[in-house]
Parts: structure tokens; C-alpha cells; sequence
């Protein structure tokens, strides 16, 4: 090849590489241009979720949860569904309910043949078997009466609100993550990224946030505090979860409250939890109940 | 208005009449600040995915940033105290530096914060339109801005002491806000941002009433360690001895006495952790002598070692006291490291295992780009600025 030839081949390729990172850079810029106005734009104004209404709490009433994990078979259901309900993307990573698995101790009765609900293969739920020397535990924002959260939040963005919910007002939140290092039990997530949602899976009924801000489960309150109960009691298959008004004496949480399975995790940090926990019974084999069925409503379970 | 132009036209004068080292000492912070600070817009833009942070660590190295810089800006102000306070004249060329070096890290910790939240914008909006007065991140952060009006005012009264510009009223304001400053750095700026920490009572590690304790001793050394570094590099930049060799070893005697506090406390903070009761504190002591052991030794190792160094005479000597600052403020970074960051790594629940955590290149940069932004204004404003040492060696 001639040196001409060899000249006119750099040239030309650098006129290509020029052709090809050029604008590349240009819309890098121009991306960034946009993220920065954006960013502007949301300190000043703040516009997440101003199109959704949220439901002013109920009065006299004081929500809670308790979870049975005799009854939970680790099928992570209520992960899956809290996820799709509350326009989780997919970034945030654990979801805001976590199941920790546990190794089985003495006293803990599964039977092996059980089959567990696992995450859904397109046509309906599948099953795995159950692993009879684990044992499985949700965790999630445990709603504390003295929340740690709201406390060192210093823009009021994270509040508790009159019927018990820890609530999170997006518009507020500078995204310090101040709330995350002094939760204990590691209940909140941030948006790292620019979350990412199928418009076709966009519940209407919550806001959908951006990157820089954090979020936690609300227990529904788009549902509960219009009398419907979370969506993760509604998709758990073993009913390991009863959500009520821990203020009525009658309802189901405040008498399996008083149960002497009963407890809270982390009560030593006087945050006054309002997720209650009932631990496996000894002398009883883990019941089972068959998987409710898939209501067609069940956001993203049906296909 | 006179002075003001008077000012600007010595200002411009020096600048334009510096020598060719000083330009390329300048280009050079330039492009860091350039590159580091084009990672800071990135993250505003994109958010920080990029970093190593995550949900189970969501306080990084930007936030051991806050705390480091914050210490150096409330100890720097010490030499202001001794000034005006102790009537310690010898320090007197130091003292404008020493006022900005002040400046320069609380703007370089403010920068930490403002590179690390979600929305920088957003957060802008504290004290006066957001705020919760519970939160030790919200007085913290109200007292940068009074720390930061205290020591820009300090300045200008120096300032104007130091052209001879200051009458008696000018002087005595001058001294009072010298004297103040100290008070103000180590009880309000840098023991509310210990108590930050202080008050999580989810991590074993920071939840002790003695933090703030600890953090104000940390922030003496590191911070005079910092302005005796400055003075130092400043007295072999113009190959004269801005302060006397007594001088020196009055500093080396003061920092020696900082760092003794320093360590007693990092000593038995870390022996009683290694006897915790509970698991998170021996999972915290694991994880410090574990995997992350050599940050560990670099704080500890470090202090003792410029201890010995300081209590030494011999060492006191301006190469001496020059390696003790650098293994200070080496050493108390590590431990800002080691305290914020690290301890995050101990799992709130065991079944989630081991958490790692390495800062990326995307959360190094920034800081770096920070710091050389910081030095980069830090020289030209001692070089338009009347320094006491020029003044009274050229009589202006």
C-alpha cells in the first residue's frame, strides 16, 4: 500500500471516528444539559406525583402488620407484588421487601413435600420445592411509633402520620440518605439511576419518582387508607400476613398481637415497631394452605 | 470604594507579574478540578449508579469527606485563638493562611454534601424553606453557613489589620471574631457534625455520646497539622522562613498535645469495641482488624507514629514536623474512612452477609477535583491577598 493510500485510510477513518464519537459526545452533553435543568427544575418546583391524590389518613386509626413465620414458605410473593404495586423499578434492588432465608433450628417442625410459590413464569405461578432446613423472614419498614427516620430527616420529607404510617414526601427529599444510615432495619431505598417503568405497568394510583430521591413501603396507603388491605397481605399464598388497625380491639392484628408468639425485631432501640412478628410453633408442622388464586387484578401477575 | 480598586488593581498586578512555575502550578490544579468536578456533574445528571454506594452503604467517602474537611476547617482556626487569644505574636504570619485554610475546607466539605445528595438544587433550600429541627444534619448544616460568615468576616477584619487600614474598633473586632471562632468550630460546626453519627443508634460503631468528643480532638490535629503544612510549604515556595524555628517547635509541642488526645481516645474507642457485647460490635471489630485492616493500620500505626515523632525535639524542625503533619492527616482521613464508611459495612440483619464497599473512580474523582479547585483558589488568593509576612517585609 502506498503512503498516499495509507494517509487517505487515516484520514478517512478519522473522519469516520469524528463522524461516530462526535455527536455521540454532542448528546452526551446535550443528555447532561438535560439532567442538570431537570434536576433545576424539581429543587424548584417539585413535581413528583403532583397529579396523584393521596387519601388524608383515617382518623382513630393506627395501622399494622403482623407476619407469621410459621406461615411464611419464603415464596417471595410479597416482594414481587409490593414491587409491581408501588412502581418499583427494577434499579432498586432489594425491593422494599426483603426475605431473609435462615437456617432451620431445632424445634422448627416444615414438612418437605410442601411446594412453595415462587416468582411467575409467564402462564402462572411456579413452584419450587421447599427446603426443609431453611426458614424464611420478611422484612420490610416496620412503620416504628418513634421513627429514627423522621428524626434525622432534615427536610421534613420523611413524617409519621396521625394513623401510624411512615410517609414520604418526594418533593422534599434532597436525597442525603440521612434516613437510610439511621434505619435499623434497612427498610428504604434510593434511586441511584433514573428509575425505569413500563408505561403499561404505571399504577396511576402512586407517584412515580426520579433519580436522587428515597422511598420506603407506605403500606399501601393508596389502598389502605381507602379501606382495601396492602397488596403484599393480598398476594401472599399462605396467608402469613394480616394487616389491621391496631387501635380496634377486635381486629385480627391486635389479637394475634397478644399472641405469646408475638414479637418485634430491634425492640432494644425503642422505636416502637409496628410490624408484628409470630415466631414457627414448636409442637405444631407448618401449616399449609393452598395458593390463593391469582385475582386477574394482580398487576403484573397476569399474562 | 478607593480600597476596593486599590485591591482589584494589586490583585490584577500580582497575578499578571507571577512567575511561570506559578502559572503551571495553577493549569495543572486546573485540569484536575476540571476532570474531577465533570464526574460531580455526571452524578447531579444521572444519579450516582456509578458509584459503589448502595442501599445497605449509602454513606460513601463523599460523606468521610464532610467529616475530614470539616475537622481541618475547626482546627485550622486555632492559630486564630492563639493570636489573639494566648498573645502568641509569632504565629501572626500564619494567620491570614490560617483563616484560609478555614475557608477553603468548609467549602470543600459543603462540596462533599452537595456532590453526595440527590438533589444539590433541592438541598439549597435549607435553612430557610426546608427544615426539621430534629435532625443534626440540618443544624450541621446551618452552622456551616454561620462558621463559613464567621470566617470570611475574620478575613476581612485581618485583612485590614494587616494593610494598617483597621483602627482600634477595627482591631478589637478583629480579635473577638479570632477568639470566637475556635468556640464556634469545635462546639457547634464539628461537634453537631459528630453528633450526625452520634445519634443513629441502628450502628453500633457511632452511637456513643463520646463521638463528638472525638471528633473535636481529631479535627485539632488534623486541622493544625494542615495549617502547619501549608506553613511550611509556603516557607520553601519563598525560600524564607515564615516562622521562627521556635515557632515550629511550639507547633510540633501543640500538636503533639492534640494528637495525644486523639489517640487516647482512638485507643480505648477500638479496645473496647474488641470486648463488645453485642455482635454487630465484634462484627464491626471483625470487619476493622478483617478485610479492611490495612485502613485500620494506617490510622493507628499513623497517630502513634506522629506522636513519637512530635514528642521528639529533634523531629520538631520544619522537615520534621512536615512528615509528622503528612502521617496526621493521612491517619485521620483513614480514620474518617474507617468510622463513617466501614462501620456501615457490619449487616443490619446477619442473613444478608458480607457487604463490600470500594469507592469508585466516579466517587475519588470529585474529591479530588474538590481539592484541587480549593488549592487552585487557596494560591491565588494568598497571592492577591496581603499576607502579614509580605507586609512587613516590604512595609506596605
Amino acid at each position: 500500500m502506498s503512503t498516499f493510500d495509507r494517509r487517505q485510510m487515516i484520514k478517512l477513518a478519522a473522519a469516520a471516528g469524528a463522524g461516530v464519537l462526535l455527536p455521540r459526545k454532542v448528546q452526551a452533553s446535550a443528555g447532561l444539559f438535560e439532567g442538570i435543568v431537570e434536576k433545576i427544575s424539581q429543587g424548584i418546583k417539585g413535581t413528583i406525583g403532583k397529579e396523584v391524590e393521596t387519601p388524608l389518613p383515617i382518623p382513630g386509626a393506627r395501622f399494622g402488620m403482623v407476619i407469621d413465620l410459621g406461615l411464611c414458605i419464603g415464596c417471595r410473593r410479597c416482594s414481587y407484588g409490593c414491587k409491581l404495586e408501588n412502581n418499583v423499578p427494577d434499579a432498586i434492588n432489594p425491593p422494599y421487601i426483603m426475605v431473609l432465608e435462615t437456617r432451620y433450628r431445632p424445634g422448627q417442625v416444615i414438612d418437605e413435600d410442601m411446594p412453595v410459590g415462587g416468582h411467575h413464569n409467564g402462564n402462572g405461578l411456579l413452584y419450587t420445592k421447599l427446603r426443609k432446613d431453611r426458614m424464611y423472614m420478611p422484612v420490610q419498614c416496620n412503620h416504628c411509633a418513634d421513627p429514627p427516620c423522621a428524626k434525622v430527616c432534615p427536610t421534613k420529607a420523611t413524617f409519621k402520620s396521625p394513623d401510624g404510617i411512615v410517609m414520604m414526601d418526594y418533593n422534599k427529599c434532597i436525597g442525603c440518605r440521612y434516613c437510610m444510615a439511621a434505619c435499623p432495619y434497612n427498610a428504604r431505598r434510593f434511586n441511584w439511576r433514573k428509575p425505569e417503568l413500563d408505561p403499561e405497568r404505571i399504577n396511576p394510583l402512586v407517584p412515580v419518582r426520579t433519580d436522587g430521591v428515597v422511598e420506603k413501603c407506605t403500606f399501601c396507603v393508596h389502598r389502605t387508607r381507602r379501606g382495601r388491605t396492602t397488596r403484599c397481605v393480598e398476594v401472599c399464598p399462605n396467608r402469613a400476613r394480616t394487616f389491621g388497625n391496631l387501635n380496634d380491639p377486635n381486629s385480627a392484628v391486635s389479637k394475634l398481637i397478644v399472641s405469646e408468639r408475638s414479637f418485634r425485631l430491634k425492640v432494644g432501640l425503642n422505636t416502637g415497631p409496628q410490624i408484628y412478628y409470630l415466631t414457627r410453633p414448636k409442637e405444631k408442622p407448618m401449616r399449609w394452605f393452598k395458593p390463593v388464586p391469582i385475582s386477574p387484578d394482580v398487576r403484573g401477575l397476569k399474562k | 470604594m478607593s480600597v476596593i480598586k486599590d485591591a482589584l488593581g494589586h490583585a490584577i498586578t500580582k497575578l499578571t507579574t507571577a512567575n511561570k512555575k506559578f502559572y503551571i502550578y495553577c493549569l495543572v490544579l486546573l485540569i484536575i478540578a476540571v476532570l474531577g468536578l465533570g464526574g460531580a456533574i455526571t452524578a447531579v445528571a444521572e444519579g450516582h449508579y456509578h458509584s459503589d454506594m448502595s442501599d445497605m452503604v449509602p454513606w460513601g467517602i463523599l460523606i468521610s469527606g464532610l467529616a475530614f474537611f470539616i475537622g481541618l476547617s475547626a482546627g485550622a482556626t486555632m492559630i486564630g485563638l492563639l493570636i489573639h487569644g494566648f498573645g502568641r505574636d509569632d504565629y501572626h504570619p500564619v494567620g491570614t493562611r490560617a483563616i484560609l485554610v478555614g475557608i477553603m475546607c468548609i467549602f470543600a466539605a459543603m462540596g462533599c454534601v452537595m456532590m453526595d445528595v440527590g438533589n444539590p438544587f433541592r438541598a439549597m433550600k435549607i435553612p430557610f424553606l426546608l427544615r426539621n429541627e430534629t435532625s443534626m444534619f440540618f443544624i450541621s448544616s446551618s452552622s456551616y453557613m454561620g462558621f463559613t460568615l464567621i470566617l470570611i468576616a475574620e478575613l476581612v477584619s485581618t485583612i485590614y489589620v494587616t494593610i494598617g487600614k483597621a483602627e482600634k474598633r477595627g482591631k478589637r473586632i478583629a480579635k473577638i471574631l479570632g477568639i470566637i471562632a475556635v468556640p464556634y468550630a469545635l462546639i457547634v460546626v464539628h461537634s453537631f457534625t459528630g453528633t450526625i453519627f452520634g445519634v443513629v443508634k441502628a450502628r453500633e460503631m457511632w452511637n456513643t455520646p463520646l463521638l463528638p468528643v472525638h471528633f473535636v480532638t481529631s479535627a485539632l490535629a488534623s486541622g493544625f497539622a494542615l495549617v502547619i503544612l501549608v506553613t511550611i510549604i509556603t516557607s520553601w515556595v519563598n525560600k524564607k522562613d515564615l516562622v521562627s524555628r521556635e515557632t515550629y517547635n511550639h507547633m510540633g509541642i501543640m500538636l503533639c498535645f492534640f494528637l495525644i488526645a486523639t489517640v487516647f481516645l482512638d485507643t480505648f474507642d477500638y479496645l473496647i469495641l474488641s470486648y463488645s457485647g453485642t455482635a454487630e460490635g465484634l462484627e464491626t471489630w471483625d470487619i476493622f482488624t478483617g478485610r479492611y485492616l490495612p485502613t485500620f493500620l494506617i490510622n493507628m500505626v499513623g497517630l502513634y507514629a506522629a506522636v513519637i515523632l512530635t514528642a521528639l525535639k529533634k523531629f520538631r524542625t520544619p522537615r520534621g514536623l512536615f512528615y509528622s503533619s503528612v502521617i496526621v492527616i493521612i491517619a485521620i482521613a483513614a480514620y474518617r474512612i474507617n468510622l463513617i464508611t466501614i462501620a456501615q459495612l457490619v449487616p443490619l440483619y446477619h442473613e444478608l452477609g458480607e457487604i463490600q464497599y470500594i469507592p469508585t473512580m466516579h466517587e475519588v474523582a470529585p474529591v479530588f477535583g474538590l481539592i484541587a479547585a480549593l488549592m487552585l483558589l487557596f494560591a491565588i488568593l494568598t497571592k492577591v491577598l496581603p499576607m502579614e509576612d509580605e507586609v512587613h517585609t516590604t512595609g506596605h
